[in-house]
């Protein structure tokens, strides 16, 4: 009998080690051990990741953010952290953290529980809202005025499913749904009078809308028709790195840094004007979890 | 921005690549209501095919007639219209009929062409109708060459006018003869219809595509894509083939 409890003893204690080395994540090793951390950047998402064409480089949101996780890695380390940018697409951005292409991708991914499968999330940083682009004079205001209109949307968007759920479900009754293929080619549809309305992301929106050549004849409605949480990517049971991201995005919060951010991409005089709705504010301000000054400092 | 399932190849190429499970749902292609959605997909793909191809025959008989025949301007009218439509791709096509095509008719008239209900639906078969009445027009012209010149020698010298020559002598010879490459040009237009996926019509492709990205289950929706098409190939391969042996002429052509 105490003999068993021994050797039960001394398999628990072997246990607690096995389990303390299974604990530090290939991630964060990996990136002490090259000096180098691969983050997947995205081309195109206006303004969270993209190419700027004077600078030929990635910049947005999503990258100042990338560079306050760099800083802390670094102090973290105790060394200086390379960022080593790789591009994704939204085809290939959940592949390529799965099998370790990147280490960590920093743009505008939804958060989708089937996502959630084959990666790991973050903390949601950014809501996005399906709402739609009308022209200046529309009538829509509310969710009522969709009835009976023409409404766009790209296929295989998100958007588009919300509208078809929602018509389904008979909350309205637009006229007829038109798909296309493109955001550009949705706002050519607007322009050419075929949809009353064009739907997709209140952020794509806004930024088809200051491409156009007089963005004050469009504007975005006032309500949503559903929200997209955002987050940033990592691989599946990293959990050093999506804590140390997480860590991250509460410490920015706290110190402002995260509002100064944004008010420099989103702000009135940003790439993509989106004032800060007030619940996203108060979403903000709660997840702020109690952070030990130095969180960042090797334990 | 969620874009799953806009291509559902490549990411299923990475699925299996990175060894993720992959199981097999074949419900997928008759479950409600996906099912359903391929039922809409299929009628709209045939007749997309057949009213397209009433256009195309007809529209093309014409022209490829046009191009043979004796006056200087109509063979340089035919000309244009083979060459302006054949070397064009047919998706370039159908984004301008369908985006710029409305601008052609002035502002008033263009206002109440986009407010047609079901506007990329319209275009995409006049489009079809179009772009394969090129092609079938070169092939009436290939017809009409390979009809000995004493044919028309003989028709003209019975009394016959032009007009007359071509509807009782010619054209029932060379439509004869141009059945097999006609036939591949009706199967074409088949094919062709899925690129109305592009300006948004609820196609067979489309509708495949559709229960990819809410099933993920694209190995499945697009293999039935491909059986649908095979099967709308291999009837229309059997019908055509019923009408040539119909129609032969004993002695004419055929072994």
């Amino acid at each position: 009998m105490r003999k068993c409890f021994i050797f039960t003893l001394a398999a628990i204690f072997a246990m607690t080690l096995i389990g303390s080395v299974a604990l530090a994540d290939e991630t964060m090793d990996r990136i002490n051990k090259t000096g180098k951390i691969r983050v997947g950047l995205r081309e195109g998402s206006i303004p969270f990741a993209f190419i700027d064409p004077k600078v030929g480089k990635h910049v947005g949101f999503s990258v100042d953010m990338t560079d306050l996780l760099v800083e802390k890695l670094s102090q973290h380390f105790g060394k200086k952290i390379e960022i080593q940018p790789f591009t994704v697409t939204p085809k290939t951005r959940i592949p390529m953290v799965a099998n370790a292409t990147v280490d960590v991708e920093m743009g505008s991914t939804t958060y989708t529980q089937k996502r959630e499968e084959v990666v790991d999330f973050s903390y949601i940083f950014f809501f996005s809202e399906t709402t739609f682009l009308v022209p200046k004079d529309s009538d829509i205001k509310t969710i009522k005025d969709l009835n009976g209109k023409r409404l766009g949307g790209a296929r295989g968007t998100t958007n588009l499913k919300a509208i078809e759920d929602q018509v389904a479900a008979g909350k309205y009754k637009p006229k007829d749904i038109v798909v296309v293929e493109t955001h550009p080619e949705g706002f050519l549809a607007l322009k050419g009078g075929k949809v009353d309305a064009y739907s997709t992301d209140r952020s794509l929106l806004e930024g088809l809308r200051m491409k156009a050549p007089h963005p004050e004849n469009w504007k975005t409605v006032d309500f949503a028709i559903a929200y997209e949480p955002y987050g940033y990517m990592c691989r599946e049971g990293n959990s050093d790195i999506r804590d140390f991201i997480n860590n991250t995005i509460v410490w920015s919060i706290k110190t402002g840094k995260f509002f100064e951010m944004y008010d420099k991409w989103m702000g009135p005089k940003g790439v993509v004007p989106i004032p800060m709705s007030k619940t996203y504010r108060d979403y903000l301000t709660l997840i702020c979890y109690p952070q030990a000054p130095d969180w960042w400092k090797k334990k | 921005m969620t874009e799953e399932g806009i291509s559902p190849l490549p990411y299923l190429f990475w699925e299996i690549m990175l060894g993720l499970a992959y199981e097999f749902d074949w419900g997928v292609l008759w479950r409600n209501p996906y099912g359903m959605y391929l039922l809409q997909g299929i009628w709209v793909t045939i007749k997309l095919g057949l009213i397209g191809w009433a256009i195309a025959l007809s529209l093309g008989v014409l022209i490829g007639t046009m191009r043979i025949s004796p006056w200087r301007w109509l063979r340089f009218l035919g000309t244009a219209y083979v060459e302006l439509f054949r070397n064009i791709p047919f998706m370039v096509q159908l984004f301008f009929w369908y985006y710029a095509g409305p601008m052609l008719f002035g502002a008033s008239l263009q206002k109440s062409i986009n407010s047609i209900i079901g506007l990329n639906y319209y275009v995409a078969i006049i489009a079809l109708g179009m772009y394969t009445a090129s092609r079938v027009a070169e092939h009436t012209r290939a017809g009409f060459s390979s009809i000995s010149r004493d044919h028309y020698q003989a028709a003209l010298s019975t009394g016959l006018t032009h007009p007359q020559m071509y509807r009782y002598v010619i054209i029932p010879y060379a439509l004869r003869i141009i059945i097999p490459p006609l036939t591949t040009e009706f199967l074409t237009i088949f094919k062709n219809s899925s690129i109305a996926m592009t300006i948004g019509v609820l196609e067979t492709t489309f509708m495949s595509y559709k229960i990819d990205s809410e099933t993920f289950h694209g190995l499945e929706s697009t293999t039935g894509a491909c059986l649908i098409y095979l099967a709308l190939g291999l009837a229309v391969v059997r019908l055509m083939g019923m009408l040539e042996s119909r129609l032969k002429i004993p002695g004419m052509i055929g072994r």
